[in-house]
């Protein structure tokens, strides 16, 4: 995956995760049943995005990092 | 032996542990400025990790987090949900800073702004900000601590003893080590606390309704108003989807400017280490997940604490536990309150010297040193002065402390990030900005959807910072190398 690739999917997560933990995309989730793991679902479904997050962060990580150690530190270390 | 003897015992020996892994550290640092606010830049991975997360976790997360999951339900979600928003940009941010830090000898953010916006007024207007929201900060951590030992001493230490004695240590440590014992202080602290949260958070439901899930289907049918998203307000009215959702954005643009975690940055030992910080980050945050259930679990129990606030110690001292487990929850709150005062003292001094005091007077690296410890000794002391005031008005200064802290995002953002950026548009910004946040946060009922005052101050700051830049003369393109390069 292209550096620009993972850092455009990496801000769509976020974006969508803004999205989906406030009015109005947490409106459809806002419910207590079913429990995930004895929790309510409400307050699952944020943190599965919480979780989430750390595996598009470590995933963005192992992209930029490749392109490090390619010898192009500009690119990598600036947005 | 009495139980309160004992519990004290625990906490006493605790407090000294702390005590001397801060002191210990000292000897590791060199005594310079950059050794004081910056810990020669040494962090490696598990300090920086715990130095974030537990300056973030503060007196509120462990005290006020099981406080509103007892008292407005749902709504304490808003804090499990905007800490990974407000931490994932800095991945790019934090080592972009960094690497300015490094060319040009940052150790504060004013700093940074400052150098991309040359002014002395807009430097102090930072520093003066920053501690305007720093103090009602410190206080409220001081007043967690004492009331924490307060609570399960029986009463036999007063408030205003425990407050002084923790930020005595707290102090101690600040002044002789800087940021160094922040740092390994922190670290031990944080462990302390995860460990403590995940213990209780567990332990509580299943021994109380027998598993996390009986729990909350019993407070679905008893009181299913808790349940209900966006939760109760702080009088248990039904509160509205405007504040919660403005508070989470508040909260996540907020959250890296507070200038104590935002000059982590500078203590980083690289820039892999900052953002691996950054990507494990989010794990720290889930542990309010435990610190909510200790709240949830209060909701069904006979009794009543005096406070929202009170309900972690009035579930621990209620529950029957024993007094050596009664001491360590102590200690781990302690640590939550510790943690972030030792920093947010820390950062004051640092951030008045080098932002407010040095643009007006020369003073070489000793001098300034000297100085920030004086100041770390005056902010401990106005703040313990607050603390004592039972009916300070501070916790509601504190909601708004977001709002002021908030602002401090677009020059940041834009000293970093947009060539065309001018002094005079960051300073037009930051003070339209501040003025809008004021004037919402003293007329709260003009609020369109009852928004949080940050937000609307946002709203305007940033077209106000746009629009003033663009209609002022570019910025000198030699300048501007010494930042996009």
């Amino acid at each position: 995956m292209s550096l620009k690739t993972a850092r455009t999917l990496t801000v769509v997560y976020l974006a969508l995760m803004t999205f989906f933990v406030t009015w109005p995309g947490l409106l459809p989730f806002a419910h207590v049943e079913p429990f995930v793991l004895g929790l309510p679902f409400s307050m699952a479904w944020i943190a599965g995005w919480v979780s989430g997050s750390v595996l598009v962060l470590y995933l963005l990580d192992r992209v930029e990092r490749r392109y490090r150690s390619e010898g192009d530190p500009a690119r990598g270390r600036d947005r | 032996m009495e139980r309160w003897v004992l519990i004290s015992i625990i906490i006493a020996a605790y407090l000294l542990l702390t005590l001397t892994v801060g002191l210990l550290a000292g000897r590791r640092s060199s005594d310079s400025v950059a050794g004081f606010v910056a810990a020669d830049r040494s962090f490696g991975l598990l300090v920086m990790y715990f130095v974030t997360g537990a300056s973030v976790f503060s007196a509120f997360a462990f005290l006020g987090g099981p406080g509103w999951a007892y008292s407005r339900g749902a709504a304490s979600f808003y804090i499990l949900a905007y800490g990974a928003l407000g931490m994932a940009p800095f991945y790019w941010m934090g080592p972009r800073a960094a690497s300015l830090g490094r060319r040009h000898g940052y150790v504060t953010q004013a700093q940074l702004v400052k150098g991309r916006f040359p002014s002395k007024s807009l430097s102090s207007l930072i520093a003066l900000v920053s501690l305007v929201a720093f103090v009602p900060y410190i206080t409220l951590q001081m007043r967690g601590a004492g009331i924490v030992i307060n609570a399960v001493t029986d009463g036999h230490v007063p408030i205003w003893l425990g407050a002084a004695v923790a930020y005595g240590i707290v102090i101690v440590y600040v002044l002789s080590a800087g940021a160094m014992a922040v740092g390994w202080t922190n670290t031990f602290q944080g462990i302390f606390m995860v460990v403590i949260a995940w213990a209780l958070g567990l332990y509580l439901p299943f021994r109380l309704y027998g598993g996390i899930r009986p729990m909350f289907e019993r407070i679905a049918s008893e009181r299913p108003e808790l349940l209900e998203l966006p939760g109760l307000t702080a009088a248990g009215e039904p509160w509205s989807w405007g504040a919660y959702s403005t508070v989470i954005i508040v909260s996540a643009v907020g959250l890296m400017m507070w200038p104590h975690l935002f000059m982590k940055a500078f203590t980083a030992k690289d820039d892999d280490t900052l953002r691996r910080t950054v990507i494990l980050f989010p794990t720290f945050q889930l542990f309010l997940i435990p610190i909510f259930l200790i709240g949830f679990s209060g909701v069904l129990f006979a009794g009543e604490p005096q406070a929202p606030d009170f309900i972690l110690p009035f579930m621990i001292l209620e529950t029957g536990l024993p007094a050596i487990v009664v001491g360590l929850f102590c200690a781990g709150a302690l640590s939550a309150s510790m943690s972030t005062g030792d920093a947010l003292l820390h950062a004051s001094a640092s951030v008045l010297v080098q932002d407010g005091v040095t643009q007006y007077v020369e003073l070489d690296d000793r001098a300034q040193r000297k100085l920030m410890r004086s100041v770390v000794l005056l902010t401990g002391a106005i703040a313990y002065y607050f603390a004592l005031d039972p009916d300070s008005s501070l916790v509601v200064l504190l909601l708004s402390a977001y709002a002021i802290i908030s602002q401090l995002a677009p020059p940041v953002v834009a000293a970093m990030y947009w060539r065309r950026a001018t002094t005079s548009g960051a300073i037009a910004g930051l003070l339209a900005g501040l003025a809008t946040a004021l004037f919402f946060y003293l007329n709260p009922e003009l609020s369109p959807f009852e928004m949080h005052e940050g937000v609307l101050g946002l709203i305007v700051h940033v077209p106000t910072l746009i629009a003033v830049s663009l209609m002022t003369p570019r910025q000198d393109q030699d300048h501007l190398k010494g930042f996009f390069q």
